[in-house]
């Protein structure tokens, strides 16, 4: 795809220009962490580029956490979501996937999904927690987005991922073609961020992930002490690129038919209880077990593809201080002791 | 041209029509829809009680009477208790079918035996329906019932009745039981798995169809499987909890396996090996 360079000042101003009118989110810092916020004259020199990903995961604006879908949502505005990452961005395949791409079609998320511009960010500094390595996922983005942009010397490099991000650059004359030179020092900048991955994660292994199938039984999951510590918040789940489990609520005051769609958590002890009392899953490993299972098996089976990206969200999310790649790789090599 | 698509939460309209008290604590709610609702038995559909909440469930209606939809409801929780209250007249939605039906066509040429506990006969009627309704396709059918006690059978003016009668015009039997009789109880008495010592029929060529509560649905299994039924010619009527009924919010899943999407009618063969499908 074709790759272009711009520099950063000139970047800023082309920000700017698109400030009218429409809706920009990007991230900035906020106690050492990114959040989304909307971008305005103001603060728009304070958007961080490339860093890491943000604290919320880009799928609330696909999959809010609450939203109407009886009647649908009839008018979304478009937006424009800067410094989304691989991580987040592998993510939208089980969302289009789950919501679009079936046999049933979600109101509001194509809808959604069509009204979202992707400027994407390389990521530089992977937390402590980050993993995309060990589940196959580059940390630049490779798929998904209408323009990426790559912080080399001075500027950046923007790939156009898509038509809508052709014509987003239009015939701006502050793009320029990009050079070997800048070229080859994004390639050694990528390269670097691989190595740091795989040095983060190096006592992790996860080669044998397939050999979670089957792994039900309830005994396997006790023996990893670490899993005590869970709380049932749920907070791996919402912060999850591919956590999409909901409930639907009735709304309706008047007779007529409307319902809400809220995320819901596997690891709530009520999420699976059937109106009898009896739920397939009564204990706490066995609702641990299946987060797991969920995004390693399950889904895999579902859409062919794993349900998890790397992000490192629900490691570094959790209160409990579950680590869930040591978790994989004790559960992992226990069952290889057997 | 530009199709607008159908929200996949829209339910149809339905009258009240009747609310017939089959057991203490199991109601048939009869439905007229605004506009017509075809299903296949085995199927399920989402019941809602406006501004109250969403339930799926299995019509136990006929699939071939297009003019009204039956549900057979037990109280058990929020909704169902709603369902227990409605009056002629009230308004209800329902959207669906969902799910894949009993496979009619595998059944050709076969003798089908059907076992259904409590509240499991609902669906088990909507199939029963189906099969006198094409009686010849199939060898015979052996039809074991079971309930806690006399008055918690449903459907007895049809047990009882109309459709032991039946059994004189083509190839039918009924097996029926109850866990505890009364001083009128003509049947047997006993759990459903007893109906199931000394049956005439030919394993090689039979299916099986069982609905009941969990601990029924996983004795009668373990004894057909005693018996001799196949594996893949044991049919399960899986429940889970269940929200959206279309492969989205995951709450049903079997391991992989969605009960809306899936299921909910799944071969034995199909999810021995799932996690905790006795629940």
């Amino acid at each position: 795809m074709e790759k272009l360079y711009i520099n950063k000042e000139e970047w800023q101003g082309f920000v700017k220009g698109k400030l009218n009118g429409k809706i920009i989110y990007a991230p900035f810092e906020e106690n050492n962490s990114l959040f989304y916020k909307i971008v305005n004259e103001e603060n728009i020199e304070k958007i961080v580029y490339n860093r890491v990903r943000t604290v919320e995961p880009f799928k609330i604006f696909l999959f809010p956490f609450k939203e109407r879908v009886l009647p649908e949502i009839e008018k979304l505005n478009e937006i424009i979501i800067m410094g989304v990452t691989s991580c987040d961005l592998n993510g939208i395949e089980i969302l289009d996937k789950v919501f679009m791409k079936g046999e049933f079609k979600d109101p509001n998320y194509k809808k959604r999904r069509e009204n979202l511009f992707i400027i994407s960010f390389d990521c530089e500094n992977p937390y402590d927690s980050c993993f995309c390595s060990l589940v196959g996922v580059n940390p630049y983005p490779e798929k998904n987005f209408d323009l990426n942009l790559s912080q080399i010397e001075n500027g950046f490099i923007v790939e156009v991922g898509s038509e809508k991000g052709k014509e987003f650059i239009g015939n701006d004359t502050r793009f320029y073609n990009v050079n070997e030179g800048q070229l080859k020092q994004l390639e050694d900048k990528r390269k670097k961020v691989i190595e740091k991955l795989k040095e983060i994660n190096r006592e992790f292994d996860f080669k044998n992930l397939d050999n979670l199938k089957g792994l039900v039984e309830k005994e396997y999951w006790q023996k990893v002490k670490d899993i005590d510590n869970c709380v049932s918040c749920g907070s791996c789940n919402f912060s999850c690129p591919t956590c999409v489990c909901f409930l639907l609520e009735d709304t309706s005051n008047n007779g007529d038919f409307r319902k809400i769609k809220v995320w819901d958590s596997c690891q709530f002890p009520g999420y699976a209880r059937m109106a009898s009392g009896a739920t397939p899953r009564p204990t706490l490993y066995e609702r641990y077990a299946n987060r797991i299972l969920c995004k390693y098996w399950y889904m895999y089976e579902n859409f062919k593809i794993i349900g998890c990206t790397g992000c490192g969200r629900c490691i570094s999310g959790c209160i409990g201080d579950i680590d869930k790649r040591k978790v994989i790789t004790e559960v992992l090599r226990e069952k290889v002791n057997v | 041209m530009f199709k607008m698509e159908r929200n996949i939460y829209q339910p149809v309209k339905c009258e009240v029509i009747d609310n017939i008290k089959e057991s203490p604590n199991i109601n048939t709610i009869v439905l007229k829809p605004e506009k017509e609702f075809s299903f296949l038995a085995g199927q399920f559909a989402s019941l809602t009680v406006p501004g109250i909440g969403e339930a799926p469930f299995t019509p136990s209606s006929s699939p071939f009477d297009k003019e009204k939809l039956e549900f057979t409801v037990m109280k058990v929780g929020r909704v169902t208790e709603k369902i227990h209250q409605l009056k002629k007249g009230d308004i209800v939605g329902v959207r669906g079918p969902y799910g894949k039906p009993y496979p009619l066509s595998e059944f050709k040429g076969k003798e089908i035996l059907l076992v259904g506990g409590g509240v499991g006969l609902a669906p088990i009627r909507a199939l029963f329906l189906a099969l006198v309704e094409t009686y010849k396709d199939y060898k015979k059918i052996i039809f074991c019932c079971g309930a806690r006690t006399p008055q918690d059978y449903i459907y007895k003016d049809k047990i009882f009745g109309e459709w032991q009668n039946l059994c004189e015009k083509i190839p039918l039997s009924f097996r029926i039981t109850v866990d505890k009789k009364d001083e009128n109880w003509k049947y047997m008495e006993g759990v459903v798995t007893l109906t199931l010592d000394g049956l005439d029929i030919d394993v090689k060529n039979a299916v099986s169809v069982v609905c009941g509560p969990p601990i029924m649905m996983k004795f009668t299994t373990l004894k057909l499987l005693e018996i001799g039924f196949s594996e893949s010619s044991i049919y399960l009527s899986m429940e889970r909890k269940m929200y959206c009924g279309v492969g989205h919010c995951r709450h049903c899943l079997i391991g992989d396996l969605f009960v809306c999407k899936d299921g909910p009618v799944f071969k034995y063969s199909e999810i021995k090996d799932k996690p905790n499908i006795w629940v």
